[in-house]
């Protein structure tokens, strides 16, 4: 099996490692890392549990293999939180809106909120709805969830 | 924070910090030093006796510390919730009964060291005659799926109430139906798994996603004859459940193999190995009779109901007696007769799944209302007001209903609410292409282990003047009954909510509070708190205001036990009381039906539920929001399809499940509070119900849309279009 090396930005870190060639994006952050924040639903595409913020764009980690992210800065639930501990205007839209049940689906669904605000700072619904579509959650019918990227994208635009 | 923020208000969750910042533990998660990694050979036969299983291949791989079989086991070797029918896995001479069935398992250094050796594992089938549906099982000379048994009937039940011969002789019209539902899986979106360590004191612990640690380690010991002493289990972080979560899954293979290696094993599911091997719902096939008074009163119903049991008995026997308690809905019947009957298969185990049991007569009973309404000339609301459950009213079990029935509420503010909104139930056919349709229902369920099963928990309180420990069984699977609990203590012990630590779930460290499931656990667990820490705030207050720390903390104990229910008599299926406690609902949905493609698409709902008083509105309305997009899926996508008793649908993209463009954009919650008298603060259970009026709605409303009747669930697009007539 090929071995690559690898280098990258991890939550602001840069990171080295070696990876076999068949070794996901998702595998390298949880198991090389230990960043289990990153959750696996599905290994296949299908749930968005592991979805990460890759050279600013939301992917899903288990369908990038580690050694296409090298040279590239990712971000994961750990790096959310603001210098200081502070969390995230999408963490505290997130717990106040009552977006959290399981928590499972939660990391995914903070990353794939924030790459959408990063990119849209004022989205509209059908925006969020379309942000958040790769994103399974079994738990709260989404109308929290959609509701916490709402109050996010307004405390941010507050804060600017 | 006031009591009146307190109880009712929306305190955040007290797990909430800890998963927005990753840092939430879940078994996937766990990393120790020299931790093996389990994996489990499963089954690819419905039906076969297992001639040879030689496991001794996989060992000779370097890297393998242990492979094992069922003869691996001293102890009995199977498991199961009320029977333990369930072989751990096989034994040379025993059967598998599934596609799926766990057959043999190993320890390896690594994930892929344990896929490699499960490939050296030798197992000779003998194939058997595949029991692939309930037709077929109950047919004379059926092969036997247990042949330690007569028959494949697991459970049946006979009800009768009233004199149905007669209610039917006075009904002025009588509609009939025949309704189908399928497997469904729970598809929590964090797949089973867990870790098991054998301490230096010879015991194990096991650490897992569960809904009850108690029962857990009751069936583990059962499994593999080991003193229960000798374990103990923690509740990890929990990625859902709704019932799935209720059996074993890899608690027993983990502690086996962790005995075998002494070392940590840990095992996490595939998700193909979680659709394949977890439980699923029960598919029921229905036939309902129901006669009415052309004013639209009910005179009588007739039910006859088949359940697929599956492979091995888990809870079916509860599930099938539950969905006679409820088997007409929310409605009054003088006359009614079921007969009901759940039989084994070579399919899939079928199993707790939220409802309960409740979903598939819900969706029959509201389907012929509507029916019924519309044979009628009468408004779908109006003919479901006449008839609804009222404080009084007696059900077909004989039980009679006490206070607190919210049915009438639940279906005033979902109708008001709808009509606010433009929805109105038969306001016409739309022409074209793309037509829209609103459709009314109900739903009812029991809160909690009924029909003469003990339904009881433990609390622990310890106080300090400042603040206080609460130790409770009772697993936190994201319904949010660690905050509940926190705050029902915090109300009683005069705290704010940060000063009240809710303990894990740990067997070790906290009392058996049962299972969370049933919707029980704000009101069983609930009750015993409050209890616990009225008496813990009595001892305090005795001890004056400055306590001597020697006193502290004071520590109350209290076991609640709920109402008393009876088992149903086994000739009428009559008992005093079926339930103790009961919710009701209503929910108005709008939906557009695209005649060319079949598809149904949600485009608003309103849902009203009871119940009873909410301890947190937001968490309140988090479950009716998520209970009413899992319905949506159970109502229109959602089926674990087999081909000749082979699983389809093993990846989420074959296993469909909404997704938030499927979900309606607003879903209109509306929370009643009609008190349960026994309840804590007048709570009930909420956690199921959110779910039983959605496939009766969303039927009512495809009918209003396009003047079809969708008899089986899913209704799929190709349902859809053969109903219409287009395929």
């Amino acid at each position: 099996m090929s071995v690559h090396a690898l280098k990258l930005t991890v939550n602001g870190e840069v990171r080295t490692g070696e990876v076999g060639g068949t070794t996901t994006l998702l595998e390298f952050l949880r198991d090389g890392l230990g960043l289990t924040g990153t959750k696996d639903g599905c290994s296949e595409g299908d749930c968005g549990a592991c979805s990460v913020i890759l050279n600013g764009q939301a992917v899903k980690s288990c369908l990038v293999l580690a050694a296409q992210a090298d040279g590239g800065t990712v971000l994961t639930v750990e790096g959310l939180s603001l210098p200081g501990g502070r969390l995230h205007p999408i963490q505290e839209a997130f717990v106040a809106a009552g977006a959290v049940q399981c928590g499972y689906c939660t990391p995914g669904m903070l990353m794939a909120a924030t790459a959408l605000l990063d990119s849209n700072p004022s989205p509209d619904r059908a925006q969020i709805r379309v942000a958040l579509s790769g994103n399974l959650c079994r738990c709260t019918g989404y109308v929290k969830i959609v509701q916490a990227v709402e109050q996010a994208a307004a405390a941010m635009d507050r804060d600017r | 924070m006031s009591p009146q923020d307190l109880i009712g208000g929306r305190p955040t969750r007290i797990d909430a910090f800890d998963k927005v910042t990753g840092q939430a533990l879940y078994p996937a998660d766990l990393r120790v030093e020299g931790m093996l990694f389990g994996r489990v050979l499963r089954s690819p036969h419905r039906h076969a006796r297992i001639r040879r299983i030689d496991v001794a291949g996989a060992r000779v791989l370097p890297g393998v510390i242990a492979a094992v079989c069922g003869d691996d086991i001293a102890g009995p070797g199977t498991y199961g919730l009320v029977t333990p029918d369930q072989p751990v896995l096989s034994r040379t001479g025993g059967k598998v009964r599934f596609v799926g069935d766990a057959v043999a398992a190993v320890a390896a250094e690594s994930p892929e060291l344990a896929d490699a050796a499960l490939d050296m594992i030798e197992v000779d089938y003998d194939l058997l005659p595949a029991v692939l549906g309930t037709a077929a099982a109950l047919a004379p000379g059926a092969p036997l799926v247990h042949e330690d048994r007569s028959d494949n009937v697991l459970h049946s039940v006979h009800l009768r109430h009233g004199d149905p011969a007669a209610g039917f002789a006075g009904a002025d019209v009588v509609v009939e139906g025949h309704y189908t539902t399928p497997f469904v899986d729970h598809a929590f979106l964090q797949p089973e798994g867990g870790m098991a360590a054998l301490g230096a004191d010879g015991r194990v612990t096991v650490w897992v996603a569960t809904q009850w640690a108690a029962e857990d380690l009751r069936q583990i010991a059962h499994a593999l004859a080991l003193p229960a002493g000798q374990l103990r289990e923690i509740v990890t972080a929990t990625g859902g459940a709704f019932g799935g979560r209720e059996d074993i899954s890899v608690q027993i293979v983990l502690v086996l193999l962790a005995l075998k290696t002494g070392r940590p094993v840990k095992m996490v599911y595939s998700r193909p190995e979680s659709l394949v091997a977890g439980t699923k719902r029960h598919p029921f096939e229905m036939h309902y009779r129901t006669g009415a008074t052309r004013a639209g009163k009910l005179t009588a119903m007739e039910i006859r109901m088949v359940a697929n049991a599956g492979a091995y008995a888990s809870t079916t026997l509860a599930v099938l007696n539950t969905a006679v308690t409820v088997a007409t809905g929310s409605y009054l019947v003088p006359h009614v007769a079921v007969d009901a009957v759940a039989a084994y298969t070579n399919l899939p185990v079928t199993a707790a799944m939220r409802g309960f049991g409740s979903n598939q007569p819900n969706y029959a009973v509201e389907m012929q209302m509507s029916k019924l309404a519309d044979l009628l000339g009468m408004d779908p609301a109006e003919l479901r007001r006449l008839n609804l459950y009222r404080s009084g009213s007696t059900l077909h079990t004989g039980q009679v209903l006490g206070a607190g029935v919210g049915a009438s509420r639940a279906l005033d503010s979902a109708v008001a609410k709808g009509a606010a909104l433009g929805l109105r139930p038969g306001s016409g056919r739309n022409q074209g292409s793309k037509r829209r349709g609103v459709g009314v229902a109900c739903g009812f369920k029991n809160v909690g282990y009924n029909l003469g099963w003990d339904d009881f928990s433990t609390a622990v309180v310890e106080a300090y003047p400042d603040r206080a420990t609460v130790k409770i069984g009772a697993c936190e699977v994201g319904q949010g009954v660690t905050t509940a609990m926190a705050q029902l203590a915090a109300s009683r012990l005069e705290l704010p909510l940060a000063a009240i630590h809710v303990e894990t779930v740990d067997t070790d460290r906290v009392p058996d509070s049962g299972s969370s499931s049933a919707s029980r656990q704000t009101f069983v667990t609930g009750n015993a708190v409050l209890r616990a820490a009225d008496e813990a705030s009595r001892r305090l207050a005795a001890l004056g205001p400055n306590p001597p720390g020697s006193a502290l903390p004071i520590v109350a104990e209290v076991t609640y036990h709920a109402p008393a229910t009876y088992a149903m008599d086994p000739a009428t299926g009559q008992t005093q009381s079926a339930n103790y406690s009961y919710g009701y609902g209503a929910q108005v949905v709008e939906v557009e039906v695209d005649t060319g493609t079949g598809e149904v698409r949600v485009l608003q709902a309103v849902a009203s539920h009871d119940a009873g008083h909410a301890i947190n509105l937001t968490q309140v309305e988090g479950q009716i929001e998520g209970g009413f997009v899992m319905s949506q899926g159970y109502s229109l996508l959602e089926e674990y399809a087999l081909q000749d008793g082979r699983p389809k649908t093993t990846t989420l993209a074959t296993f469909l499940m909404p997704t938030v463009l499927d979900a309606p954009s607003e879903i209109h919650a509306i929370v009643i509070e009609e008190p349960d008298p026994e309840g804590p603060y007048g709570a009930k259970g909420i956690g199921e119900m959110t779910m039983l009026p959605t496939p009766g709605a969303i039927g009512a409303a495809i009918h209003d849309a396009t003047g079809v009747w969708l008899d089986d669930l899913p209704m799929t697009p190709e349902r859809v279009l053969r109903a219409l007539g287009s395929i």
